[in-house]
């Protein structure tokens, strides 16, 4: 009898979480203007980047590439995920500012869910956006060595990207309930972007630089990405690729539901 | 003294004091409200670092004006946070329409061209204080002028010179819209003039788009007098005349150019 109760109760509560990711991602579609910078910001940077610095990729150190836009591939995909996936916990502190969240609280729904779905609605996003950049790149020079199976695992590893960080930002969302927070806090993140090998190879690099990029993990989730575009899909870039976001996303969620318990203990 | 002299003696006066009086009320604000101020020095600050060692490679390109990363980014660091200490004018603008303070400036009597003279003493005031930190920085991570005393004077002109077109440019935007809208435009001209220019890479070393677009914008030649007295002493830009005329011509039409584009707006606001 208690198994089976508490199997509904779960079925309801991913009902209901479902409901709610719907409601999210209906949100970034409705709301253009919030998520089209995310979307041309980083082509901008990209077209960029492959004038700017074209004539960079012999110098000692750069790896065998057909063009900077290629070696740029797979930092486009996460400067515009991480753009991104501000969105949703930018979307749920405004909700906390104009009480949408004391609505939800007072209905008869999952607790947890009203932040998983914001995450879930980011990571739908995140994998979008990478998909967006990959193709609209393509025609380009921006061609994927790795085929198929990269393009889908870089597609996958932007949906992880987005829900850590998603989450990561949906703590500070929870915990200040001030889309300035959120928005102020997210530089922290870009900061961390450009301290890594994103944009420019890390045997380049020299100094305490060097050393930071070397212990930046964007810089190793970076350089899997890379990897499957320069080369093949190997197991090394897939966990590069795949485990450090999945690593974060385990962590930051689990902060951001404390932080949501921490608030619901204060109500 | 003629009634018209005496008239235009005490105009000029007035515009001054009411201006310093604006140019005090802006500096008090860096002290009331820093989070308004502080991105205006710590994005430099942050340019430079990053910049400086992403791309501390592209110095060992043969024939690269210079041999310090550091040098070719601070520069870069501080067009940028001038330029950010100009359109931040156009913020504050646009706060004091949105809260009605405006409406007593605009009943206040005093000269009309005041109200643009004190945000730009304030972009001035702010651009000193932004030069006086990051060119230090600049030189705890490296950079060094190689023009000496007039190298310094030709970043403070480009600097100064790039503060003012932004505060033509913030206000005349802040009058248009009169709400936060604005705001991005301003940004976002700001990030496209700057970066599609010499701001990354020489123009020798540019190609495709950016380097057809670099040729005919204003910002390439206003970077590279900022950037005359940092380039090794070998380098064709080095402390030359070529390397100066083009950013002072370039200062001096778009400062006139965005300043008349600001007192247009302040006239149509006036309306």
């Amino acid at each position: 009898m208690t198994s089976v109760l508490a199997e509904q109760s779960l079925r309801l509560s991913l009902r209901q979480t479902l409901q709610m990711t719907k409601r999210s991602t209906l949100e970034i579609v409705r709301q253009p203007a919030m998520s089209a910078p995310s979307m041309i910001f980083p082509i901008f940077f990209a077209a960029l980047g492959a004038s700017s610095f074209g004539k960079t990729t012999n110098l000692p150190g750069f790896p065998e590439v057909d063009s900077f836009l290629q070696f740029s591939l797979a930092a486009t995909v996460i400067q515009g995920v991480l753009f991104g996936s501000i969105s949703g916990a930018a979307a749920l502190a405004t909700d906390i500012e104009n009480k949408f969240f004391d609505r939800l609280l007072l209905a008869p729904s999952t607790r947890s869910g009203i932040v998983l779905a914001r995450l879930a609605g980011s990571a739908l996003f995140g994998a979008f956006q990478a998909a967006f950049f990959l193709l609209v790149l393509w025609p380009f020079g921006a061609t994927i060595r790795g085929g198929v199976p990269a393009f889908l695992v870089m597609v996958a590893s932007g949906g992880l990207v987005s829900l850590a960080i998603g989450a990561l930002m949906s703590s500070v969302a929870i915990r200040t309930g001030s889309a300035e927070a959120v928005q102020g806090a997210f530089p922290l993140i870009f900061i961390l972007l450009f301290f890594s090998s994103a944009f420019f190879p890390r045997e380049t690099m020299s100094g305490t630089y060097r050393k930071i990029a070397d212990f930046n993990p964007i810089s190793h989730l970076v350089e899997g990405l890379r990897d499957m575009v320069l080369h093949q899909v190997t197991m090394g870039s897939i966990a590069k690729a795949v485990l450090i976001p999945i690593a974060v996303c385990i962590a930051a969620t689990m902060v951001a539901l404390s932080a949501l318990r921490a608030r619901l203990a204060a109500l | 003294m003629s009634t018209v002299e005496f008239h235009a003696e005490s105009l000029h006066t007035s515009t001054v004091a009411v201006g310093r009086g604006l140019m005090l009320r802006g500096l008090r604000t860096i002290r009331r409200m820093p989070s308004a101020f502080i991105p205006s020095v710590a994005m430099p600050v942050f340019t430079m670092i990053a910049f400086s060692g992403t791309y501390f490679a592209i110095t060992k390109i043969p024939g690269f004006p210079t041999d310090r990363s550091a040098n070719w980014f601070m520069p870069l660091g501080i067009c940028f946070g001038s330029s950010f200490s100009g359109i931040g004018l156009g913020f504050s603008t646009i706060r004091d329409i949105e809260t009605r303070f405006y409406e007593r400036l605009l009943m206040a009597p005093v000269p009309r061209r005041a109200l643009i003279v004190g945000p730009l003493f304030t972009a001035w005031s702010r651009t000193a204080i932004l030069n006086a930190f990051v060119i230090p920085m600049g030189l705890l991570l490296g950079a060094r002028f190689t023009g000496g005393i007039l190298g310094v004077l030709a970043l403070l002109v480009a600097s100064f010179g790039i503060a003012t077109i932004s505060v033509g440019w913030g206000l005349g935007l802040a009058y248009r819209f009169r709400d936060m809208r604005a705001a991005a435009i301003m940004q976002l001209t700001v990030f496209v003039v700057l970066y599609v220019s010499n701001a990354q890479m020489p123009m020798w070393l540019l190609s495709g788009w950016v380097h057809s677009a670099a040729r005919f914008n204003p910002a390439t030649n206003i970077l590279r007098l900022a950037r005359q007295g940092l380039v090794s002493a070998t380098s064709p830009d080095h402390m030359a005349w070529s390397s100066t005329w083009g950013g002072l011509v370039a200062i001096v039409i778009m400062s006139a150019v965005t300043l008349a584009f600001a007192r247009r707006g302040l006239d149509k606001l006036d309306k």
